[in-house]
């Protein structure tokens, strides 16, 4: 178990590093000066100067990768090239904006996904189980911005029902839960059709497992059957998709930010990436991978624990 | 006294894309009560249905069109749902055929078995202590500490005695048992007969046992029903069944099985034709198309069940007093063993002749890893690896049968599969006339792989999905480089050398039956005139009807054309028709090698015997009374010191628990790895 | 449990699975919407009414009539016609995007499911790294570097692509690398190469196509949302994100333009998707056993 958990956290980090060198690699690969590319087109000598000696990029590259990566573990991110601010404070800063939407939007969409899921599964082509398909179908083709703006247009400009931009007042939890609806709704919509879909699959496909069968055959409760015997089997790999799935969930939160004007990761990649403020952007990217390793190992963790056949060959 | 399960002309059907399946008609007989039923068949015969019938447990495409089934003198087809819950583990009870599939992986066994007993108003502790009771009833050590397991923490041998445990758990009046054995090995297979019979005296249950086999049904049952096509043809006594059968099918079905003949003969008597397509009812008896004493009635009208003696009814027109003088007179059981195509004796002159043994292999080892490298380091595991094969040797002559015997997990596929270099050899040798096929590279190694063929285990699952069975059979062809060839000349004549019909060249493997997939399969092995043929479990997934006509080919084929075979088999009464010489692995080694009928008489190693006398044999007065073997096969990684089989052996001494044998010769030249051979 | 062999051929699988797919509704409206897709692309210019870059500023913000059926834009643009010559950005986003990365997927996952295992651990190593990046802030990363463009929209959709279709394939190929029928075809000496294009192919194919069609809606998103931010397709030419992205800045001046532009977004991901769904139930017998 522990060696699982090492070898797991190992892989996490050498993933977040290659996804570093690759982002560090596309930086440095583009024909010109890296700094003048990184700064963008508004940037003076005087601080071009600056950036490149701070940023070692005289020194050859793999050099520049090591300094960076000892950086980063020391949680220094760099800093803004335009206010000095370090990105790592900025990134404090606007992380949980980005964490409460995205946590808001599964957790609504897993309340109402994984019910729908598994009871058009219990009965199969019941009209239930159609509804629920055309909604899953439904939900699943709407992208999450186009759910957005067509919100905002429903919502906000014909029935004046929510507010439209930001996160709410600092300290006014009901504001900032108000503000909270609209994004979170739209972020999770699509989730809501791809867990119903997903649950009911493998709900399905273990309901026709023999165990059932003979679940059925002792005379157990149908109850019983359902939440202890196939759905205990069945939420495993949607556990495991919606680990995989979170970095889908984080692009619809950047769009969400954008679209709502709140403040959070996606929307400071957005305008530091128009700004060309590259070490916000490379500093955030970082962040956002982790938070997509992180989650996937937490998804992993607690499949094994979950799962006995798992746990065991561990 | 009435019966306890009493079933009156219970027709199913099940709705299917082609039509409705008439899964079983106008099916009757009785389970008395404190009696053991067999319900035999073959697959196809509708037995399982049954099973499903009685609890109520069809699957969503089936229909019952009629009947009644009676227990305890009530319908159980006119159940509420109710009343149905309280009928399901409270009066009758299953044991499965796979425990593996058929115990939930996610439970282990104290939360599986104190679910069973929800409806007992016990406390959580008495549940649990009644499930600890149970499994230790049922044979399993350490009950206290193995209750908090899950199934895949468990051998197969020990899932099903939890399996038992489970369906005993409630006391049920009824117990189904549904193939108790077949995902067993021989060994375990004869401590599962054993604890069901102490079982059933103990308890006075009543039990239907369901299953395809016939050693199983005269060991342990008092009727006997026997099912064909979804019809009850005969029921009776199982004397009656198995010494007086009236029934021409059950005459055929108890001389197919290749367990019932004493003596041994190189041709095996089968039964022609398929089992008919359910499709569509069939005008007059369903054995007719296939029945040796078919009349012109047996076409034409559905015969009706007549008494033969008491309680003993088969459903025969040649039964029937008034058609008794229309009979003609019974044709002996037919051998199918029709002279072969001129065609293929003409191919079989080869004109090189080696002199040496066709293979011989020596001290062959295979290893496999258990865990990375890395993996090992860590958790201090010096040898990350098992040996699969270890030591062995054997020799096979051109034209001879070597019967490799063991159960699963012997080694004896991998042995197979590294002889033709699909696994990893890590020593040893492999030579295939005079050439090492270990040391060879794989571009030297090809050229020989027209000389030998392997047939793999699965007779559908070995063939391409997306191919047909011209281009399977020919792709032999194509590999070496012989393309040029008319490929429809080949096949076509390869069809006709495995009696395959030629319209099945366009086909593909899910189309075919097993037995016609089985052929196909010694088609493309045969293709290229090899000498040496590998058969990993050539009748497995065949009915016995079957298996028969696939030997007695694969007989033929080695008569006209000098193949040497090496049979990799669990299936001792199949091998022993067989083979001329035969060798026991056990453990990755082998235990006893040499003559195959001197060693299936006088049996000289002591694991050996356990084979041989742990076959259940199809004649109900040959049951046995003591097991002769206990225990379970102990893990590759975990071998024990001294003789490997001396955990499991009734005569082991001192000297075998810590020094391991070597290899002694018997007088008739057997080879023994054994301190003490038995019978010297 | 199969009764018996069949007799003839009196039936194929094959055809049996048509009829099951014609007889699927949802399916049937799903691939209605994908042809209406193709051919609106295909046909724009034959459809449309307008030239899709006229400007005709006094009628600009119009709203639907009979001149201008969905209204027109900030500039006075018929925005039916620009919806439709959307169509084929679209349309080519997804030929391309989702052919090539299929293709590479299928390659790159067929060797590492029957390649040597350092091969293997390598290529879910960095398909592992890929999918950790959000596709779209994979997006607004790199197009702060290298400035917006269609090619870098294609270039982001083929490499977040290709990791899912290379996943399946691997799972596919280590699943039938241990079946009999492969161990045959080596037990004969077919060559690798042979072994992989006739035996594991075909039977890895189908599984991907069906994912193909599933992922086309992705795809076409992938390129609405970055040309919806202003990463991707630049103005004036028209695509569905551009349409939308201009429209939610005047949203409050007129609703047309969003609506306008995100219907044939909607309708192209609901056939897809219903066409992908009634492919897998017909096909994947595994979904099919649900009694």
């Amino acid at each position: 178990m522990w060696w699982y958990l090492l070898k797991r956290l190992g892989l996490s980090v050498v993933i977040v590093l290659l996804a570093v060198a690759a982002l560090f690699l596309m930086l440095h690969s583009i024909p010109g000066d890296p700094a003048s590319i990184a700064l963008g087109p508004r940037a003076t000598p005087k601080i071009i100067a600056e950036y490149t000696a701070k940023m070692h990029l005289d020194q050859p590259l793999a050099y520049q990768f090591v300094i960076f990566v000892g950086n980063v573990l020391q949680g220094d991110l760099g800093s803004d090239v335009f206010s000095n601010r370090p990105v790592a404070e900025t990134m404090a800063e606007q992380l949980p904006f980005t964490l409460t939407l995205a946590i808001a939007a599964l957790f609504w969409s897993a309340m109402v996904g994984i019910p729908l899921g598994c009871f058009s599964a219990i009965r199969p082509n019941s009209w239930l189980d159609r509804i629920t398909g055309i909604i899953s179908v439904g939900t699943i083709a709407v992208p999450s911005f186009l759910v957005s703006i067509w919100a905002i247009l429903v919502f906000s400009i014909a029935l004046r029902w929510l507010p439209v931009i930001g996160a709410g007042d600092e300290g006014d939890i009901l504001d900032q839960i108000v503000h909270l609806i609209l994004p979170a709704f739209a972020v999770g919509l699509g989730w809501v059709g791809y867990l119903a879909r997903m649950v009911r699959a493998s709900m399905l496909e273990v309901m026709g497992e023999n165990y059932i069968r003979s679940a059925r055959a002792f005379g157990l409760r149908s109850r019983t059957i359902v939440y202890r015997y196939a759905l205990k089997v069945a939420i495993l790999p949607t556990i495991t998709l919606i680990g995989v799935g979170f970095g889908g969930l984080l692009s619809g939160t950047v769009f969400a930010e954008i679209i709502f004007s709140r403040p959070g990761v996606g929307k400071i990649i957005y305008d530091m990436a128009l700004a060309r403020n590259f070490p916000v952007v490379q500093g955030a990217v970082l962040v956002t991978i982790a938070l997509y390793v992180v989650v996937t190992l937490i998804a992993d963790l607690v499949v094994s624990w979950l799962d006995p056949r798992v746990r065991d060959s561990l | 006294m009435t019966a306890l399960l009493d079933i009156r002309g219970l027709n199913v059907d099940f709705r299917t894309p082609r039509g409705r399946v008439h899964a079983l008609r106008d099916v009757s007989f009785k389970v008395p009560r404190g009696k053991i039923v067999g319900v035999v068949g073959e697959s196809g015969s509708g037995k399982s249905t049954v099973i499903w019938t009685v609890t109520r447990l069809l699957a969503g495409n089936g229909v019952v069109e009629g009947g009644e089934v009676l227990f305890d003198g009530e319908d159980v087809l006119k159940y509420s749902e109710p009343r149905l819950m309280g009928f399901r583990g409270e009066q009758v009870s299953i044991v499965f055929q796979d425990p593996m599939t058929s115990q939930s992986p996610v439970l282990s066994y104290g939360q599986q078995m104190t679910d069973i007993l929800y409806r007992r108003d016990m406390s959580m502790s008495e549940k649990r202590r009644r499930a600890v009771e149970m499994m230790r009833r049922v044979g399993i050590p350490d009950p206290e500490s193995r209750i908090v397991q899950y199934p895949h923490q468990f051998s197969g041998g020990m899932r099903q005695r939890a399996g038992i445990a489970m369906a005993l758990l409630m006391d049920p009046m009824l117990l189904i048992a549904d193939e108790p054995t077949t995902a067993l090995d021989v060994t375990m297979e004869a401590q599962i007969i054993h604890l069901i019979r102490e079982l059933q005296s103990e308890f006075e249950a009543t039990i239907m046992l369901v299953s395809h086999n016939l050693g199983l049904i005269a060991e342990l049952c008092d009727e006997v029903v026997v099912m064909y096509a979804g019809e009850v043809v005969e029921n009776g006594d199982v004397r009656d069944i198995f010494y007086r059968a009236a029934h021409p099918y059950t005459q055929a079905l108890l001389e197919c099985d290749p367990a019932r003949e004493s003596a041994r003969s190189r041709i095996l008597p089968v039964i022609p034709g398929d089992i008919p397509d359910l499709h569509l009812r069939p005008a007059g008896c369903v054995f007719a198309p296939r029945c040796p004493s078919a009349m012109a009635a047996c076409g034409e009208r559905q015969p009706a069940s007549h008494a033969v003696g008491d309680g003993h009814a088969a459903r025969c027109h040649l039964l029937d007093p008034a058609l008794a003088g229309a009979a003609a007179q019974p044709a002996p059981a037919a051998h199918g063993s029709r002279p072969a195509p001129a065609a293929a004796e003409a191919l079989a002159a080869k004109p090189e002749a080696w002199s040496g043994p066709l293979l011989e292999v020596t001290d062959l080892r295979v290893r496999f890893r258990v865990m990375g490298a890395l993996n090992a380091m860590v958790k201090g595991v010096r040898d990350p690896f098992v040996d699969a094969v270890l030591g062995v040797s054997l020799t096979l002559d051109a034209g001879e049968t070597l019967g490799l015997v063991g159960e699963s997990g012997s080694g004896k596929t991998t042995l197979g599969r590294a002889v033709l270099g699909l696994v990893e050899a890590q020593s040893g040798k492999a030579v295939f006339e005079g050439t090492d096929l270990l040391a060879l590279r794989p571009g030297s190694f090809k050229p020989l792989r027209r000389d030998m063929a392997m047939m793999f285990q699965d007779p559908v699952g070995s063939l391409s999905p997306r191919q047909t069975v011209k281009a399977l059979i020919t792709e032999p062809f194509e590999i070496h480089g012989m393309a040029g060839r008319n490929l429809d000349d080949e096949a076509a004549r390869l069809c006709e050398m495995v009696r395959l019909p030629q319209n099945f060249l366009s086909r593909y493997p899910h189309e075919l039956s097993g037995g016609q997939a089985r052929r196909v399969g010694v088609a493309r092995a045969l293709a290229l005139n090899p000498k040496l043929v590998i058969a990993d479990e050539p009748t497995a997934g065949l009915d016995v009807s079957v298996q028969g006509e696939i030997l007695n080919l694969m007989a033929e084929l080695q008569r006209t054309r000098g193949l040497g075979y090496l049979i990799i088999s669990h299936n001792l009464p199949v091998v022993r028709h067989i083979s001329d010489k035969l060798a026991i692995m056990y453990l990755g080694r082998l235990v006893e090698r040499g003559d195959c009928e001197a060693i299936f008489r006088r049996p000289a190693h002591p694991y050996t015997e356990a084979l041989v006398r742990g076959i259940p044999q199809p004649d109900p007065e040959k049951r046995r009374t003591l097991l002769s073997i206990e225990g379970e096969v102990p893990s590759l990684g975990n071998r024990p010191a001294g003789c490997e089989f001396h955990t499991r052996c009734k005569y082991a001494t001192a000297r075998c628990k810590t020094e391991r044998p070597g290899e002694t010769v018997l007088a008739d030249g057997r080879i023994v790895t054994c301190h003490h051979p038995l019978g010297t | 449990m199969t009764p018996g062999p069949v007799p003839e051929r009196a039936y194929s699988v094959g055809r049996e699975k048509l009829y099951m797919f014609l007889r699927n509704p949802m399916g049937m409206f799903g691939l209605a919407l994908v042809v209406m897709f193709f051919a609106s692309a295909i046909f724009a210019p034959f459809f449309a009414t307008h030239d899709p870059f006229a400007m005709d500023i006094p009628n600009r913000l119009g709203g639907p009539s009979a001149q201008h059926w969905a209204g027109t834009d900030q500039l006075g643009r018929d925005t039916y016609t620009r919806v439709l010559y959307g169509g084929r950005v679209a349309l080519e986003v997804a030929a391309i995007g989702v052919s090539v990365s299929l293709v590479v997927g299928l390659v790159l996952g067929m060797l590492a499911g029957y390649g040597p295992a350092w091969l293997d651990n390598l290529l879910l190593l960095v398909f592992d790294a890929i999918r950790s990046f959000p596709t779209i802030i994979l997006g607004l990363a790199s197009v702060a570097l290298l400035g917006p463009s269609l090619k870098l929209v294609l270039a982001i959709v083929i490499i977040t692509s290709i990791p899912s279709y290379g996943r399946l394939a691997r799972t596919s190929t280590l699943a039938l690398k241990r079946t009999e029928f492969i161990l045959a075809a080596q037990s004969m000496g077919a060559s690798t190469t042979r072994t992989l294009a006739r035996h594991i192919m075909p039977n890895v194919i189908g599984p991907l196509l069906i994912l193909a069609a599933m992922d086309v809606p992705v795809v076409v998103t992938i390129e609405a949302g970055l040309s919806f931010l202003g990463l991707g397709v630049q103005p004036p030419t028209a695509s569905w994100g551009t349409i939308l992205g201009e429209g939610r800045l005047i949203i409050r001046e007129t609703p047309w333009m969003v609506v306008a532009g995100g219907i044939p977004l909607v309708l192209t991901t609901l056939g897809f998707t219903f066409l992908g769904e009634a492919l897998r139930d017909v096909f994947d017998p595994k979904l099919r056993k649900g009694h």
